[in-house]
C-alpha cells in the first residue's frame, strides 16, 4: 500500500469507481425522503438536561404553553385599538381561533361571524408554485394544525384575549362584577373606552394584553406544540389579510421565530447551496476554462453533501439548524482539495502530455499535504463531538465524515472521471491555446505578477511583515477580551423580516414579549412540630385573652402544655392532630367561660326584626335561654345610646355589642391560629411581601418590562373586594379619605386566612385555574412571569444574576428555592454550554493539529510554523468580532472549527512544497521565487474560489447564514494572507534554523525513491 | 304535621308511579320534572358537602336551601367549614330563574360582606369543576329540549341553548332516570361536536321520601380535571325561616349551618 494505490486502482478501473460512487450516491439519496426537520433550539440541550426537564416540569405544573403572540396595532385612531371596529375584529379573531376545527378534507375550519353558525374552510397552502414545491420537498404541511386525534393546535381554554380573560371590577351599588374584560363587544365609543379603562386598571392586563399607550393589543395564542406555531401564525395572517385601515397585525414570540427559522432554513438550503455551486462553477471556469475539468470538483462537492446528508438522515437524526449547515461547510473543504489537484494537474499535463502520467504525478505530489490537511480538518470537526450540545456533536461528526469522503473521492473519483470523460485531445487543445510560463492558465499576467511581487516583498520586507503581524495580534487579543457572548433567535432574521419588525413594534408598545419564568418554592415538607407552633400560639393567646379572661387563659395554657406533652411523648408531632385535640379543649373552655354571650348573640341573631324596638328587644333578650342576667344587662346598657334605633338596625347594633364578647372564643382562636401556622408558603403575608419586593427589584433592572405574580392578582382582587364607592353627597374631605382608604386596600392582606379567602375568589372565576399559572395548586410554589424587552441571552443573564444578588442580599423570610424556566432562559443555558464546549473543543483540536504537524514535518520548527497562519487567523477573526461588537453566537462559534481546518491546509501545502523545493534550490531566496510561482497561485486560486463561492450566503434572509458566508470569506482572505506573507517572512528569518541539518528530512521517507513513471 | 308529610310522600309516590307508566311525556315535561326532582325536593333542605378536586384541594361546606311558595325562586346559603383559611366564609344566593340572581359573599378574615353583581352563572364554583349553575340549577327556558331516546330506564334529552353566544357549549344531553326523574348524567358538546364536559349523579338514596343523589361528579374532559362532591346529613323540610337567608346571617352563621 503506498500513496498511489488508490489512484492507480481508479485509473485502471475508472468505470468501476464511477459506478460504485454512483451506487453509494443513489443509496444515500434514497434516504432523503425520510428526512425529519427539527427547528427547536431547545434541542441544543440534551433531553435529560436539568434546565430542560425543569422547564417542562414548570410548564406542566403551572399549566403554561408556548404562545404565538398576535399583536394588533392601531397608531392612527385617537383611541388606539380601543375603537369599536378594532375591538370587533379582535373579538372575531379570538373566537375564530377558538373555533378552529378539522374539516372533513383535513383543512382547518373556523367560524365566519360571532353567531358561530356559519363556518369557512381555510387553506393555508401558498399560492406560489415554488413555495408549494418546497413544502412538498421538505414535507411541510402548511395546514397541519391538529394533533393525531384531530384536536386543534390552539389550547382554547388558555387563550388570552380581551374577549376571554377574567376581570374583576366594581358594578353599581357597591357590588362586584366578575366577567371577561370584553364580555360584550362594544357598539359605541363609550363602551370601547370602558374596556380600555378596565384593562388599564388591571395589572394583569396593562402592558401585557393591552399596551399602556392604548395603541396595541395582544392575543396570546397557546399552542399544544411549538411546531404548530408557524402554521398558526400563517392562519392568523390569513384570517386578518382582509383587514383594511389602520389595524396592523404583527406576529411575534420565540416559538414562531424558532419555527419560522426552521421553515425558512429549508428554503435557504434549497436556494443558497445551489447558488453557491453556480458561483463556484463560474469562478472555476474562469480559472480553468474547461468545463469538463471543473465538473469533477463540483460533482465531488455534490456527492459528498449527498453522502453526508444521506448518512445523517439514514441514521435517523433530524435535520436541525446546525445540521442544515453541513453542506455549506463540506463544500468549500472538498472543493479546496480538488482545486489543489486541478491546479497541479494543469501544470503537470503541460509537462507530461499524458493524463494518466500527469494524474499520477499530481497524486504523488499532493498525497501527503492533502492527507494531512484532511486529517487536521477532520480533527477540527470531530473535536466538536466533545461538546455537550447534541446537535453540535452530530454536526461535527457528519462534517468530519463528509471531509473524509471528499478526500477519498479526490483520490479515486477525480482521476477516474478524468480518465473516463476527458479526452487527451481536449486537454491538448486547451493547452495549445495558451502560451507562456503559466501554460494553460488564463489570467497568467495579473496573478503571476501579483504573486511575483508578493514573493519579493516577503523576502525584502520580512521584518516589517513580522512587525505588523505582532501589532495586529496584539490588537486582536485585546479585541477578543471585548467579545460578548450573545444570541437571540429573533435576531437570526434580518432587520426587514416581518418577525423582526413585529419584535421591534411590539416591544416598543408593550413591556416585553420575551417571557421567562422565575419559580420559587419553599423547602418541601417543612412541617413544624407541635412544639414550634405552640410557642407562637402561646404568645398570641396571652396577648389576646390574658387581661380580659385571666382564668380561662391560664386554663387554656395549661391545656396546651398537656396536649403538647401528650403528643411529644407519643412521638407524634403531627400538627393537625395537635389542633384537633386543642380545639376540643378550647371549646370546653368557651363553654365554661363564654357560653352565655354566645347564646345571647345567637338568640339576638334569630330575633324577628320586624317592629323591633328597644323595649321589645329588652323583653326578648330576657327570654333567651342559657344567658346570665348580668350579660344581658351589659348588652342593654351598652345599647342604651342607640335606643332610638329600630328593626334591623337595632338588631345589628345589638349584635355588634355581642361581637366584642363572642370574639373572645378560644375555639375560634385555635382555628384562626391553625389557619396561620399551617398556611402554605405562598399564603403567608411575609412571603408575599417578599415577592412584592423581589418584583420591585426586578423592575429596576433595565431589561425587565414587566413582572406578574400571584401577588399582583391578589392585590387587585383585595382592592376590588374591599372597595367602597364614593357616595353621593360626600364632602371633598370624605371623598379623599375614602380614596385613601381604597388605595390602602391595594395591598397584600395581613393574614393567611384573609389571603386564602381572596385567593379562593380568584380560583373560581369564569375561567378557573388562571391563578394557577402564577402559583401552584397547593400554594407551595410560585411562578413569577418576567417579561423582557430583549431576547438577548446577555440581557436574560443579567436578570438572572440580578435576582441572585437580590436574594443573597435580602434573605427571604422562609428558605426559598429560586429557579428559572422559559424559552428565553433555556437559550442562555445552551448558549453558555456552547461557548464553553466550543472553547474546549477548539483548544483540544488545536493541540491535536499541532501534534499532527509535528509528526508530518518531523520537525519542531516546521510544526510550529505550520500553526502560525491558523493561529493568526483565529486570533484576528475573533479579535475583529470583539472590536466590531458582533455577538459571539452559534454560527460564529462553529466557525472556529472551520478555520482550523482551512488555514492549516494552506500552510501545509506551502511548507511541504517549500521544503521540497528548498532541497532542489538549496537557498530560500530562489525557493521563495519558486514558491511564488505555481504553489502560491494554487493557494490563491483556492482562496478566491472559496471566498467568492460563498458570497450568495450574504444575500440570505437568515442572519446565521450571512455570518457564515462573511466569515468564510474572511477566513480565506486571512489564511491566504497569513500563509503567503507571514510564513515566507518567518522562513526568511529562520532559514538557517529550519533547513540546518534537516536538508534530507521530508514528509515521507519513500519520497525520494518513488518517482513518476 | 306527620300526616301532612305522609300525604306528600304518598302523593310523590303516586306521581312517580304515574309518570313511570306514562310513556308519552314531552321533553319539556321530562326536563321540568327532572329540575323539580334535583333542585326543588321538599320545601327546604340542607346537606353537608365534602368537595374534592382532582388536584387534591378540598372544600367542606354546608348548604341550606329554601323554596319560595308559588315561584321557582329559591334561596341558598353556603357556609364553609374548611379548609382552615376559608372557615366561616359564606355565600348567599337568591336564585331567580326568570331574572338575575342576587348573590352575596362574606369573607370573615376581611370582615367583608360583598354583593356580587349579576353575571354569568357558568363560572366556577369556588374553583371547582362545578359551575354555580350546576349547584343552583339552570333556567328551563334557556334551552330547547328534545327527547332523543327513551330506554327502559332512562329518558335521553338533548338541550340546545336558545342563545348560543351566552354559553360555552353548543348542546348538552341529559340522561334522566324514569323512576325518580333524577338526571344521572349530562354531557356537554362543543362547537366541534366533541364532548368536553360531563356531570354525573350517583349513589341515589331515598331520604325522607325524596330520591337524592349523594355523590356528584363534574369532569372537564379536555383538561382531565374533575371534582367530586359527597353529600351527607341530608335533611328536608326543616322549616327554615326566611331570615337566615339574609345578609345579617352571613356574618353570623345560622345554627342550621354550624351545628
Amino acid at each position: 500500500m503506498n500513496r498511489l494505490t488508490l489512484t492507480d486502482f481508479s485509473l485502471r478501473h475508472p468505470l468501476f469507481v464511477i459506478l460504485a460512487v454512483l451506487l453509494v450516491t443513489v443509496l444515500a439519496a434514497l434516504q432523503f425522503p425520510n428526512v425529519h426537520f427539527d427547528n427547536d433550539p431547545e434541542n441544543m440541550l440534551s433531553e435529560d438536561e436539568f434546565v430542560r426537564l425543569f422547564h417542562h416540569e414548570t410548564k406542566q405544573k403551572f399549566g403554561l404553553y408556548d404562545f404565538v403572540i398576535v399583536g394588533i396595532v392601531n397608531e392612527d385612531n385617537p383611541d388606539g385599538i380601543f375603537n369599536v371596529e378594532t375591538l370587533q375584529r379582535v373579538d372575531l379573531l379570538t373566537h375564530q381561533l377558538l373555533s378552529l376545527r378539522k374539516g372533513s378534507n383535513g383543512l382547518g375550519e373556523v367560524i365566519t361571524d360571532r353567531s358561530g353558525t356559519a363556518w369557512k374552510t381555510v387553506d393555508l397552502n401558498p399560492t406560489s408554485q415554488f413555495k408549494r414545491l418546497m413544502n412538498i420537498a421538505f414535507r411541510h404541511n402548511p395546514n397541519r394544525m391538529f394533533d393525531a386525534d384531530g384536536n386543534s393546535a390552539v389550547i382554547g381554554q388558555e387563550l388570552m384575549s380581551p374577549s376571554v380573560v377574567d376581570n374583576i371590577k366594581q358594578a353599581g351599588m357597591g357590588s362586584l362584577k366578575l366577567e371577561y374584560l370584553m364580555e360584550h363587544v362594544p357598539t359605541t365609543r363609550e363602551e370601547a373606552l370602558v374596556i380600555r379603562d378596565d384593562a388599564m386598571n388591571n395589572p394583569l392586563f396593562k402592558g401585557i394584553l393591552v399596551s399602556e399607550d392604548s395603541k396595541a393589543v395582544c392575543i396570546y395564542v397557546p399552542i399544544s406544540e411549538k411546531s404548530f406555531s408557524y402554521n398558526v401564525a400563517a392562519l392568523v395572517t390569513e384570517l386578518t389579510k382582509s383587514w383594511t385601515g389602520s389595524d396592523k397585525v404583527h406576529i411575534a414570540g420565540l416559538p414562531v421565530a424558532e419555527d419560522t427559522f426552521g421553515v425558512e432554513m429549508l428554503v435557504q438550503m434549497a436556494t443558497s447551496a445551489p447558488l453557491a455551486m453556480l458561483i463556484l462553477f463560474i469562478i472555476m471556469l474562469v480559472f480553468f476554462r474547461r468545463i469538463a475539468l471543473i465538473i469533477p470538483p463540483l460533482l465531488l462537492a455534490v456527492i459528498t453533501v449527498v453522502w453526508s446528508m444521506g448518512l445523517l438522515i439514514g441514521l435517523g437524526f433530524d435535520v436541525h439548524i446546525m445540521s442544515s449547515m453541513i453542506p455549506i461547510f463540506i463544500m468549500p473543504i472538498t472543493v479546496c482539495n480538488s482545486i489543489h489537484v486541478l491546479s497541479e494537474f494543469f501544470d503537470s499535463y503541460r509537462r507530461f502530455q499524458n493524463k494518466t502520467t500527469a494524474l499520477k504525478h499530481v497524486m504523488h505530489e499532493l498525497f501527503m499535504p492533502m492527507l494531512y490537511a484532511t486529517i487536521t480538518t477532520i480533527a477540527g470537526f470531530a473535536s466538536l463531538a466533545t461538546t455537550p450540545i447534541p446537535p453540535v456533536r452530530i454536526f461535527g461528526l457528519h462534517v468530519a465524515f463528509g471531509v473524509t469522503a471528499g478526500w477519498l473521492l479526490t483520490m479515486t473519483f477525480v482521476p477516474a472521471f478524468i480518465k473516463m470523460f476527458i479526452s487527451e485531445k481536449s486537454l491538448q487543445k486547451l493547452c495549445a491555446v495558451s502560451s507562456g510560463a503559466d501554460g494553460c492558465e488564463v489570467n497568467i499576467g495579473l496573478m503571476g505578477r501579483a504573486m511575483r511581487w508578493m514573493g519579493i516583498m516577503t523576502y525584502k520586507r520580512s521584518t516589517a511583515i513580522l512587525f505588523i503581524t505582532v501589532l495586529v495580534m496584539g490588537f486582536s487579543i485585546f479585541g477578543i477580551s471585548l467579545i460578548k457572548v450573545n444570541d437571540n433567535p429573533v435576531k437570526w432574521f434580518t432587520e426587514d423580516h416581518p418577525l423582526r419588525i413585529a419584535d421591534t413594534v411590539l416591544n416598543d408598545h408593550f413591556d416585553g414579549t420575551y417571557t421567562a419564568y422565575l419559580t420559587l418554592s419553599g423547602t418541601p415538607n417543612q412541617t413544624k412540630t407541635c412544639r414550634e407552633e405552640a410557642a407562637a400560639i402561646r404568645n398570641e393567646a396571652k396577648a389576646r385573652f390574658e387581661t380580659l379572661l385571666p382564668d380561662a387563659t391560664r386554663m387554656f395554657l395549661s391545656d396546651m402544655d398537656q396536649v403538647e406533652s401528650n403528643f411529644n411523648r407519643a412521638n407524634q408531632s403531627d400538627p393537625n392532630r395537635c389542633f384537633v385535640e386543642l380545639t376540643k379543649r378550647a371549646a370546653d373552655i368557651d363553654r365554661q367561660f363564654g357560653s352565655s354571650w354566645t347564646n345571647l348573640a345567637d338568640g339576638v341573631n334569630y330575633l324577628d326584626s320586624e317592629n323591633l324596638t328597644f323595649d321589645i328587644l329588652k323583653q326578648k333578650v330576657l327570654a333567651i335561654d342559657g344567658v346570665k342576667k348580668e350579660d344581658s344587662d351589659v348588652l342593654m346598657q351598652k345599647l342604651e345610646p342607640h335606643s332610638s334605633l329600630t328593626g334591623t338596625e337595632l338588631l345589628n347594633a345589638a349584635l355588634a355589642v355581642c361581637d366584642n364578647f363572642t370574639a373572645l372564643s378560644f375555639e375560634e382562636f385555635v382555628y384562626e391560629m391553625k389557619a396561620e401556622v399551617t398556611a402554605p408558603v405562598f399564603k403567608r403575608p411575609e412571603v408575599l411581601n417578599y415577592i412584592e419586593r423581589l418584583q420591585e427589584n426586578l423592575m429596576q433592572q433595565g431589561k425587565v418590562g414587566k413582572t406578574t405574580s400571584a401577588v399582583d392578582a391578589l392585590k387587585k382582587a383585595s382592592y376590588e373586594l374591599n372597595y367602597s364607592a364614593i357616595e353621593p353627597g360626600m364632602s371633598q374631605q370624605q371623598i379623599e379619605q375614602r380614596d385613601q382608604m381604597n388605595k390602602e386596600f391595594y395591598s397584600i392582606p395581613d393574614s393567611s386566612a384573609a389571603i386564602g379567602q381572596v385567593y379562593i375568589q380568584l380560583e373560581g372565576m369564569k375561567k378557573k385555574d388562571t391563578l394557577f399559572h402564577l402559583v401552584s395548586r397547593d400554594y407551595e410554589e410560585a411562578n413569577i412571569w418576567v417579561q423582557l424587552t430583549s431576547g438577548d441571552n446577555q440581557d436574560m443573564n443579567d436578570v438572572v444574576l440580578d435576582v441572585q444578588r437580590f436574594i443573597s442580599e435580602n434573605p427571604p423570610p422562609v428558605p426559598l428555592n429560586a429557579q428559572w424556566a422559559g424559552l428565553t432562559y433555556l437559550n442562555v443555558v445552551w448558549q453558555e454550554k456552547m461557548v464553553l464546549g466550543m472553547l474546549s473543543s477548539l483548544a483540544s483540536s488545536y493541540i491535536v493539529v499541532l501534534v499532527m504537524m509535528l509528526i508530518l514535518f518531523r520537525s519542531g520548527w516546521f510544526g510550529l510554523l505550520s500553526m502560525v497562519p491558523l493561529t493568526v487567523t483565529i486570533t484576528f477573526i475573533y479579535g475583529l468580532i470583539g472590536w466590531v461588537g458582533k455577538d459571539y453566537d452559534m454560527p460564529v462559534a462553529i466557525l472556529s472549527a472551520m478555520t482550523l481546518g482551512l488555514s492549516v491546509d494552506f500552510a501545509i501545502h506551502f511548507l511541504e512544497r517549500g521544503r521540497e523545493m528548498y532541497k532542489r534550490m538549496g537557498n530560500w531566496m530562489e525557493t521563495n521565487a519558486g514558491m511564488f510561482n505555481e504553489p502560491a497561485k494554487a493557494i490563491s486560486r483556492n482562496a478566491i474560489v472559496i471566498a467568492l463561492g460563498f458570497t450568495p450566503l450574504l444575500l440570505a434572509p437568515l442572519v446565521p447564514y450571512r455570518t457564515v458566508g462573511f466569515f468564510l470569506a474572511m477566513i480565506m482572505l486571512l489564511s491566504w494572507l497569513a500563509t503567503l506573507l507571514i510564513l515566507p517572512a518567518l522562513i526568511r528569518k529562520l532559514e538557517n534554523r529550519l533547513f540546518n541539518n534537516k536538508m534530507n528530512a521530508s514528509i515521507n521517507g519513500t519520497h525520494e525513491k518513488e518517482g513518476v513513471k | 304535621m306527620k300526616n301532612i308529610k305522609l300525604l306528600i310522600m304518598v302523593g310523590i309516590l303516586a306521581i312517580t308511579v304515574f309518570s313511570a307508566s306514562a310513556a308519552d311525556l314531552t321533553a319539556d315535561e321530562i326536563v321540568s320534572k327532572a329540575n323539580q326532582a334535583s333542585y326543588y325536593a321538599g320545601k327546604d333542605g340542607s346537606a353537608k358537602a365534602h368537595m374534592e378536586l382532582s388536584d387534591g384541594r378540598t372544600r367542606d361546606f354546608v348548604i341550606l336551601r329554601k323554596n319560595t311558595e308559588n315561584s321557582a325562586d329559591q334561596k341558598f346559603y353556603v357556609y364553609f367549614n374548611g379548609p382552615a383559611d376559608v372557615r366561616k366564609m359564606a355565600y348567599l344566593v337568591w336564585k331567580k330563574p326568570s331574572g338575575d340572581d342576587d348573590r352575596w359573599l362574606f369573607l370573615p378574615a376581611l370582615n367583608l360582606v360583598k354583593r356580587i353583581a349579576p353575571g354569568d352563572k357558568r363560572t366556577s364554583f369556588v374553583g371547582s369543576d362545578f359551575y354555580y349553575e350546576d349547584v343552583s340549577g339552570r333556567g328551563l327556558d334557556a334551552d330547547m329540549h328534545e327527547l332523543i331516546e327513551t330506554t327502559d330506564t332512562q329518558y335521553v334529552v338533548k338541550n340546545v341553548p336558545r342563545d348560543p353566544s351566552t354559553v360555552e357549549f353548543s348542546s348538552y344531553t341529559v340522561w334522566i332516570d324514569k323512576d325518580t326523574f333524577l338526571p344521572r348524567q349530562a354531557e356537554y358538546t362543543d362547537a366541534g361536536g366533541v364532548v368536553y364536559r360531563r356531570l354525573t349523579a350517583d349513589d341515589i338514596q331515598i331520604i325522607q321520601g325524596y330520591a337524592t343523589s349523594m355523590k356528584q361528579k363534574a369532569e372537564d374532559i379536555k383538561t382531565g380535571s374533575s371534582t367530586v362532591i359527597t353529600f351527607s346529613e341530608i335533611s328536608y323540610d326543616q322549616g327554615f325561616q326566611d331570615q337566615i337567608f339574609t345578609e345579617r346571617f352571613l356574618r353570623r352563621p345560622p345554627r342550621e349551618a354550624t351545628r
